[in-house]
């Protein structure tokens, strides 16, 4: 773990990195506020300190302040070790923003002890930050595929639909819906289905570019925004995600499927006002299109051959 | 090396300082070292503080002295630098002088005994 303390006083600063270092921390020690406010308000700096309260350019108290306004995505906890003892002052330094506050001359053995308690405050954190993320990545994917869900997919869609008029950009929109995928699940079983599903995702976000969203529309239904995405290629970029799909047999616990996709395509416009819904139902009638054509392959929307989307 | 029985511990509670550095008695004597170095930097811009008559300047000086004596557990010495940021905070010369004067003179025979006590123990 890293430390950062701060001191213009040499004597304290060598014991204080003594005892640290034999203790296992990874110790930065600097010898005015500024540096140490610097090195706290880095993200990747030491979330931990020991900070005196007289200090060249920053004070110790000017320094947990600035750390509290800058940086807010991690906790980083903050010690004021000062001779001062006086109860105002005890309360200034708390005030400021210091989660603990400890008096010189110190004992090694209270220190470590109240530097255990800030270890064990910010390990807590990072434990709920991680359940939070591990929560928010629940709440915005489908558990089968890793893809968006539902829900997520249309939140980016309309975000991206947007952002298309207002930046005079565009984006391509293709609905993907897998052929005769009951016809897998009653042959093989559900388990199988469900391996082709997951197949289907990975293969899916392996055919777009890391800017593309990607999410599970339904059941067997997928789609895709491709951001960034002009008429010319269009039509290319539909297919590689076809092809993706059909390219080679999906390997599943029955042995080898093989699988294709039908697609609706359509062409975002910045001139195009429609509402989300209506452009989702015309992607799927060009996806109902795709499929009466024999399926395995991409059908464009009407209103995109249409409206040329502006070179990119 | 004997700590314990120097005439340093007239001045140092050797006990307590063996304890903060956790009976590592070569950081101990680093520590003395660097006392000897940056004592008389402090105790220079203590006394030009005060011939500049800058209180506020004495009061962050004596804080700091205060500190590094009271982290070497030189508890006298560290109380009359206490006095010396006290004096300092009032504004009051004459008061500010006469806790120098005190420290002046504790100060002397400290230096004295760190750097017989170094003298002593080093080969």
């Amino acid at each position: 773990m890293k430390i950062l303390i701060a001191d213009d006083e040499e004597v304290s600063l060598r014991i204080l990195q003594k005892i640290l270092e034999r203790n296992g921390y990874e110790v930065i020690a600097v010898r005015d506020g500024r540096k140490a406010a610097e090195h706290l308000c880095d993200p990747d700096g030491p979330r931990l300190a020991l900070l005196d309260w007289v200090m060249p350019q920053l004070d110790g108290p000017s320094v947990c302040r600035t750390v509290r306004r800058k940086r807010s995505q991690r906790h980083v906890y903050l010690v004021l070790l000062t001779s001062k003892s006086a109860k105002e002052d005890i309360i200034e330094g708390l005030e400021s923003g210091a989660d603990e506050y400890l008096i010189k001359p110190f004992d090694p053995g209270e220190l470590k002890a109240r530097l255990r308690t800030g270890l064990r405050i910010l390990e807590l954190e990072d434990n709920l930050l991680e359940a939070r993320e591990d929560m928010r990545y629940k709440a915005t994917h489908d558990s089968l595929t890793a893809l968006l869900n539902r829900g997520t997919i249309l939140e980016l869609l309309a975000a991206e639909l947007n952002r298309e008029r207002r930046d005079n950009h565009s984006i391509a929109i293709a609905l993907g819906d897998l052929d005769h995928f009951k016809l897998v699940n009653d042959t093989y079983g559900h388990v199988v289905g469900d391996e082709v599903l997951a197949e289907t995702g990975r293969r899916l976000l392996g055919s777009v570019r890391s800017y593309d969203f990607v999410g599970r529309y339904g059941g067997e239904e997928f789609l895709i925004v491709l951001n960034n995405c002009c008429s010319d290629t269009l039509m290319d970029r539909a297919e590689k995600i076809r092809t993706a799909i059909c390219g080679s047999p999906f390997r599943t616990s029955q042995g080898p499927i093989s699988v294709t996709v039908s697609l609706g395509i359509l062409a975002g416009h910045p001139t195009d006002k429609r509402p989300l819904e209506e452009v989702l139902c015309e992607v799927d009638r060009a996806l109902y299109a795709a499929k009466s054509a024999g399926r395995n392959r991409c059908c464009l929307a009407p209103s995109s051959q249409r409206n040329t989307p502006p070179e990119t | 090396m004997n700590l314990e029985h120097s005439a340093l511990e007239q001045y140092v509670d050797m006990a307590e300082l063996l304890h903060r550095v956790e009976d590592d008695r070569e950081l101990l004597m680093e520590l003395l070292a660097l006392f000897q170095e940056d004592f008389p930097r402090l105790r220079d811009a203590l006394h030009s503080a005060v011939d500049s008559k800058d209180p506020i300047q004495v009061e962050r000086t004596a804080h700091t002295l205060k500190g590094m004596l009271a982290n070497l557990s030189v508890k006298h010495a560290s109380r009359l630098a206490a006095n010396v940021e006290i004096a300092a905070r009032t504004g009051d010369a004459r008061r500010i002088l006469e806790a120098m004067a005190e420290l002046d003179r504790e100060e002397q025979g400290l230096v004295a005994a760190v750097e017989s006590f170094i003298a002593g123990v080093e080969p």
